[in-house]
C-alpha cells in the first residue's frame, strides 16, 4: 500500500496538566490500574503514562528533529497539544523550530501557565494562532468542570493573546452539564473578540469514555443546541466562524475519522510514540506503535504495521467492504469500534448498518431515560509513577 | 454575495499564511486547522494582495500575461469573492 503524504502533525508534548477535566481524551490511566495481568504486560497507554511521569518526555532536541522529519515528509501544520503544552518551558523553542521548518503553528492550550512574558515569547517565536479552551461561560461551572480555579485566568489570557496580535480561536467542549449554556458561550466568544469557535460535543475516548453516562447530553439538549448554533452561525456570518460538532452516537452514519487512517494526520505523544490517532494508544491495546527514538518518522509513516493496519479499504469487513460510502467515511473511527465492540477492525458501531449498532442505542437509551444527571464523574489525574 | 469594488484592497485574513508546498511546488493557504491548495489564478492574484486595489491587481496581471482586461477582471473578482466567503481574505 502506497502511503500518501501527511499534512498535519499533532505534537502532544506532555501529558502533564494543571486541569482535571473529566472529558480529557488523554489515556485514562491511574496507578491503581496497574495490577495483576496489567503489571506483567503493561499496555501502550500504561507504558506511556509511566514514562511521562518519570520524565521520559522527548527533549527539545528530539522534538526539533521530529519537527524537521515531519516537514520533510510533507507536513505543513503542527498543533502543539498535551496535556497542557505550556507546562513545557521550552515551548517557544519548539515553536521556533517549527517555524524554521516552515510549518504553520497552532497552540492548543487551557491558557494556564501563560502570562505576558510567555505570550510575548511565543509571538516572537512566530506562533501563528492559539486555540484557547473554555469549560463554560461562567466561573463557578467552569471551575467545577475543570476541577481547578481557571476561568478568570482564561479570560485574562484571552485578552493578552488578542493584545499580542495572535489570532485567537476558542474551543468549548460541550456535554450534559454545560450544553444548555451554548448561547452564553457564543456571547462570550463575541465579547473576547475571537475569530473562530468550536462548540464540540465531547467525543468518547480516554477519560470521556470512562465518564460517558455522566457527560452524555440528552437528545432534547442536542436538538436545542443545534438550533442555537445554526442561528448564531447565520447571525455572525463573516464575523466569527462557528463549528458545532454533534456527539456522533446520535448520527446514523459514522464520521470520516482522520479522513482515513494514515492518510493526512499523525500524532507524536510525549514519549515519542507515533500514533495514527491520538486516542489509538489507549483505545486499541493490541496495536504496537513505533517510537521516534528508534525509527525514522518517514519509515514509521510509510512502512510500519500500525500505520498500514487500517490504511485504505483492504482491511474492511462487511458491511463496509461493499458499501458505496467506504471512500467517504472510511468505515468511521477505529478507536470507537475498539472501545464499543472490542475489535478495532469492526465497522464503527455508530453506523446504522453495523451489526453492533444496538450497543450505541443502548447507551442512548440509558442516557435519555435518566431524568436528572445524578451521575458523578471521575476527574482526570496526571500520570503517576507506577508501583508494581 | 456582495460585489467587490475596484477600489477595495484585498489582504490575507488574520492568521492566514500563503506559502509554497515543497511536496508539490504549488501554493497553499494555511490557517488554523485548515489548508487550501491554490490554483494558478488564485496564486497569482494572492501574491499581489499587498495593499494594492482590485483594479491595480487586474492591471498588473493584464500586463504580465498580456490578457484581456475585462475577462481578467471577472476572474479576479470571482476568485476574491470565493476567498472572502471562506474568510481567507479581508477587503479594506
Amino acid at each position: 500500500m502506497t502511503a500518501p503524504r501527511p499534512y498535519a502533525l499533532l505534537a502532544e508534548i506532555t501529558y502533564r496538566c494543571p486541569l482535571h477535566c473529566p472529558y480529557c481524551s488523554n489515556p485514562a490511566v491511574e496507578s491503581a490500574v496497574l495490577s495483576g495481568e496489567h503489571a506483567r504486560q503493561p499496555s501502550n497507554a500504561l507504558r506511556t503514562a509511566h514514562a511521562t511521569a518519570s520524565n521520559g518526555e522527548l527533549t527539545t532536541d528530539e522534538w526539533s528533529r521530529v519537527i524537521r522529519e515531519a516537514a520533510a515528509l510533507g507536513v505543513l501544520q503542527i498543533g502543539f497539544s498535551g496535556g497542557e503544552p505550556v507546562a513545557r518551558r521550552d515551548l517557544a523553542d519548539l515553536v521556533r523550530a517549527a517555524r524554521e521548518a516552515n510549518l504553520y503553528t497552532n497552540l492548543i492550550t487551557s491558557g494556564i501557565g501563560l502570562d505576558d512574558e510567555r505570550v510575548r515569547a511565543l509571538r516572537e517565536a512566530g506562533l501563528d494562532s492559539v486555540q484557547l479552551s473554555f469549560q463554560s461561560d461562567q466561573s463557578d461551572l467552569s471551575d467545577e468542570i475543570a476541577g481547578a480555579r481557571a476561568h478568570q485566568h482564561k479570560l485574562d489570557i484571552a485578552a493578552k493573546i488578542r493584545a499580542a496580535g495572535i489570532p485567537l480561536n476558542l474551543n468549548f467542549v460541550i456535554h450534559r452539564r454545560n450544553i444548555d449554556r451554548l448561547a452564553q458561550m457564543i456571547e462570550l466568544t463575541e465579547a473576547l473578540g475571537a475569530e473562530r469557535v468550536e462548540l464540540a460535543n465531547v467525543q468518547f475516548y480516554g477519560w470521556a469514555f470512562l465518564n460517558r453516562v455522566a457527560l452524555f447530553p440528552t437528545r432534547e439538549q442536542v436538538i436545542r443546541a443545534r438550533e442555537i448554533a445554526t442561528a448564531a452561525k447565520a447571525r455572525l456570518a463573516g464575523k466569527i466562524d462557528i463549528f458545532y460538532v454533534l456527539p456522533d452516537y446520535y448520527e446514523t452514519r459514522p464520521k470520516p475519522c482522520l479522513n482515513g487512517w494514515g492518510q493526512r494526520y499523525l500524532t507524536v505523544n510525549p514519549v515519542g510514540d507515533v500514533l495514527p490517532c491520538p486516542t489509538a494508544s489507549s483505545a486499541i491495546p493490541d496495536l504496537r506503535f513505533e517510537n521516534v527514538r528508534t525509527c525514522a518518522l518517514d519509515w514509521i509513516w510509510r512502512e510500519s504495521e500500525s500505520f498500514n493496519r487500517f490504511r485504505g479499504t483492504e482491511w474492511m469487513p462487511e458491511p463496509c467492504r461493499s458499501c458505496p460510502q467506504r471512500e467517504i467515511d472510511f468505515g468511521g473511527c477505529r478507536c470507537q469500534a475498539a472501545l464499543i465492540t472490542g475489535n478495532a477492525a469492526n465497522t464503527d458501531p455508530v453506523c446504522e448498518f453495523s451489526p453492533n449498532r444496538a450497543r450505541v442505542d443502548a447507551v442512548l437509551h440509558e442516557v435519555n431515560s435518566v431524568s436528572d444527571h445524578a451521575h458523578d464523574w471521575t476527574y482526570r489525574v496526571n500520570p503517576k509513577v507506577l508501583h508494581c | 454575495m456582495t460585489a467587490i469594488s475596484d477600489a477595495a484592497r484585498p489582504r490575507l485574513a488574520k492568521g492566514v499564511r500563503l506559502q509554497s508546498d515543497s511536496a508539490t511546488g504549488k501554493s497553499v493557504l494555511l490557517f488554523p486547522e485548515g489548508i487550501v491548495e491554490l490554483n494558478e489564478t488564485a496564486q497569482e492574484i494572492l501574491i499581489r494582495c499587498d495593499g494594492r486595489t482590485v483594479s491595480e491587481i487586474v492591471r498588473a496581471l493584464a500586463e504580465e500575461y498580456d490578457a484581456d482586461l475585462a475577462a481578467l477582471a471577472t476572474d479576479v473578482r470571482e476568485t476574491l469573492a470565493d476567498l472572502q466567503q471562506r474568510r481567507l481574505i479581508e477587503l479594506t
